[in-house]
């Protein structure tokens, strides 16, 4: 097979199926949970339950810098890392040059798109940031204990796609440009596929969990 | 059959089993949504108190982490509720729970969590670990497994009317002395808009407390009254997690107070008593119960907002403030200690940045009975401390009998010399000098 012939699988009838089993697997996650259904809550809230829920799906994740001191202090590398990571992976993913005739199959239309500088630093900072965290996770015996497979696994995956895309569109010249791009594509199809079955779905949970953290902020009539 | 919780030394294979269906059965989106959503950062040990005093004094103790604490929990979770935990279990690879596993789970849920609530604000998820750390201790009560100092008291609390054994006559008597020692009038079983339940800790060990919400309520000049039917505020239900005890001490009260005509139950200094009757007692007896709960801090600063009870008389210099979680952080009452202190103090000092953020005594969720939970109580106190030495105060002003219990008997047994003082003591204080 040549690496033409595997381009085409994998951009074809391979991605298709793993963007089914992602659609298909996420929504049956997200629906499993929230048919499970709630018991009727009797007692009077003390603030606004719903406003509270809102204002923390939005505001949440900016909220751990409120405990900076004790916090961030000892965990800093997961907060800088973290935040890093997430804007350099989401970013690259739908807004990176590249990837912009991928989004105008997809949807239709092509997605703005940043320039190539600051694709490449989100790349780099992302890469750096997904090796720092998982140090940290190897040698914090906090995570250590909380770590399973499921996390290195994923974190390997994603440190490829990473690692392959910069190397398909920055490094690799000539005949290797192609296999160097197999490697990002085929890491990418099944990181979206494995999605559903990892903890990587927890941005479906965030929406869950942070509603029911803001409700219950609301019922309980503090601020934080 | 009669209603007893239980303290087993033996782990049979029916113990397991007990415990696993009670997690089972205990899922909903809720509980559900928070197991899934755990991303294994572990922030949520660093707002952890137990965790916290075992890093002041040099130690890591990672399975002090509240995503830990939960672990079985989500196990038993997956294998019930996801394709991938079924198919897994069919395989032959399910979870495996042994006696050791579940003398685990009551250190882990028991000894070294008082469901605070910190971790929740530090969780990047917003994680209700103390919802699960609930379910975690209503498998083990179901399964026998209480630890025995807490089961001790709760059966106590059955039996007698009270944790510590207060029944009818020995409540009679208290108020008799409290009556005569403070020089103060308290109504009992008269017809009122306002019941003030006392906690038991209160009565026996800090009476003080009692004289001088007494006072408060006569100032204010309301209708009140105590009840002999409804003389125990406490729940130890909620520390065991056993939804029939905590239903059968709210009947008491429920019936105490709807024979009296009750408008309004003042909850005293006791975080769960406050907890149980604001917010469990509405969804035990959803048609019933139709009485507002006020803690005795909130009804305070409400009679202050209304000018029924002025406070002109600054009776202490420094002080600061501990909030006892399940009425501040679990319970909402946070501004109200705040703004009474400022007009009792000199000089009132905050040790935190914001309410919320306060560490729990360490003895809180029934931890304050459990002498096996010592150790990790006097730890947790070290991360506490740290709070009132950087604030440099020694004075404390708590709003819960059982912080002052916890707080107290950890500060003794390490050798510190903070003060801690009920702040309805001070109100009282203030009151009376306003009076002399």
């Amino acid at each position: 097979m040549t690496d033409v012939n595997l381009y085409d699988i994998i951009r074809g009838p391979l991605l298709k199926f793993a963007l089914f089993v992602f659609f298909a697997g996420i929504s049956y996650r997200f629906f499993r949970v929230l048919l499970l259904g709630l018991p009727e809550d009797y007692a009077k809230p003390k603030g606004n339950p719903l406003t509270k829920a809102l204002e923390k799906l939005a505001l949440k994740p900016t909220q751990g810098w409120r405990f900076f001191m004790e916090v961030f202090a000892h965990r800093g590398i997961q907060y800088v890392g973290g935040f890093l990571f997430h804007i350099g992976f989401l970013g690259l993913t739908f807004f990176v040059p590249q990837h912009s005739f991928l989004w105008k199959e997809i949807l239709g239309f092509e997605l703005p798109y940043m320039p190539q500088l600051v694709a490449d630093i989100l790349a780099y900072s992302a890469l750096l940031s997904l090796i720092a965290l998982t140090v940290h996770r190897v040698f914090n015996p906090v995570l250590k204990l909380l770590t399973g497979k499921d996390e290195y696994f994923a974190n390997i995956l994603i440190g490829t796609i990473i690692f392959t895309g910069l190397l398909a569109s920055r490094w690799s010249g000539g005949g290797l440009y192609v296999w160097a791009l197999n490697l990002h594509m085929l890491s990418a199809v099944i990181l979206i596929a494995y999605i559903p079955f990892s903890r990587l779905s927890h941005f479906v949970y965030y929406f869950l969990s942070v509603f029911f953290y803001g409700w219950n902020v609301g019922k309980r009539g503090v601020s934080f | 059959m009669t209603l007893r919780v239980e303290h087993k030394e033996e782990i049979t294979q029916r113990e397991v089993e007990t415990f696993y269906n009670f997690c089972k059965s205990s899922v909903n989106t809720e509980v559900a949504s928070y197991l899934e959503a755990c991303v294994r950062c572990g922030l949520c040990a660093e707002a952890c108190l137990f965790y916290m005093g075992e890093n002041i004094s040099g130690k890591i103790d990672p399975t002090l982490t509240p995503a830990y604490k939960a672990d079985l929990l989500r196990d038993i979770y997956k294998e019930n509720y996801t394709l991938l935990g079924r198919v897994k279990k069919l395989l032959g690879f399910g979870v495996k729970i042994t006696s050791e596993k579940l003398r685990e789970q009551v250190k882990l849920a028991f000894y070294t969590c008082t469901m605070c609530d910190r971790c929740t604000k530090v969780c990047p998820m917003g994680i209700d670990t103390p919802r699960l750390v609930s379910i975690v201790r209503g498998a083990l009560t179901q399964a026998g497994l209480v630890p025995e100092d807490l089961a001790e008291a709760t059966n106590t609390a059955i039996e007698k009317g009270s944790p510590l054994g207060v029944d009818v006559p020995t409540f009679l008597s208290r108020i008799d002395f409290i009556s005569d020692e403070w020089e103060v009038e308290i109504p009992v079983d008269r017809k009122a808009d306002y019941l003030y339940i006392p906690s038991s800790i209160e009565l026996m060990k800090y009476p003080s407390s009692v004289a001088s919400t007494a006072k408060v309520l006569n100032k204010a000049g309301v209708s009140w009254t105590v009840s002999t039917k409804a003389h125990e505020a406490t729940n130890f239900g909620l520390f065991t997690q056993s939804r029939e005890v905590t239903r059968e001490l709210l009947r008491r009260i429920l019936e105490g107070a709807k024979e009296l005509g009750i408008k309004t139950i003042i909850a005293p200094e006791c975080g769960h008593a406050y907890q149980s009757m604001r917010f469990v007692a509405p969804n035990v007896f959803p048609r019933e119960w139709d009485m507002e709960v006020l803690n005795v801090v909130e009804f305070i600063y409400k009679m202050v907002k209304e000018g029924r009870l002025t406070l002109p008389k600054r009776v202490i210099d420094k002080i600061t403030l501990h909030d006892p979680c399940q009425i501040g952080r679990r319970g909402g009452v946070l501004k109200e200690p705040r703004e009474i202190l400022k007009l009792l103090a000199q000089d009132f000092k905050d040790s935190v940045e914001f309410p919320e953020k306060n560490i729990c005594c360490g003895g809180g969720g029934g931890v304050v009975v459990e002498h096996e939970a010592d150790y990790h109580r006097q730890k947790a106190f070290l991360a506490k401390a740290e709070l009132f030495d950087k604030a440099g105060v020694k004075d404390v002003a708590c709003y819960c009998a059982n912080c002052m219990l916890a707080l107290s008997k950890s500060s003794q047994e390490l050798g510190r010399d903070y003060r801690f003082i009920s702040l309805v003591d001070l109100v009282a204080e203030s009151i009376e000098e306003e009076e002399g």
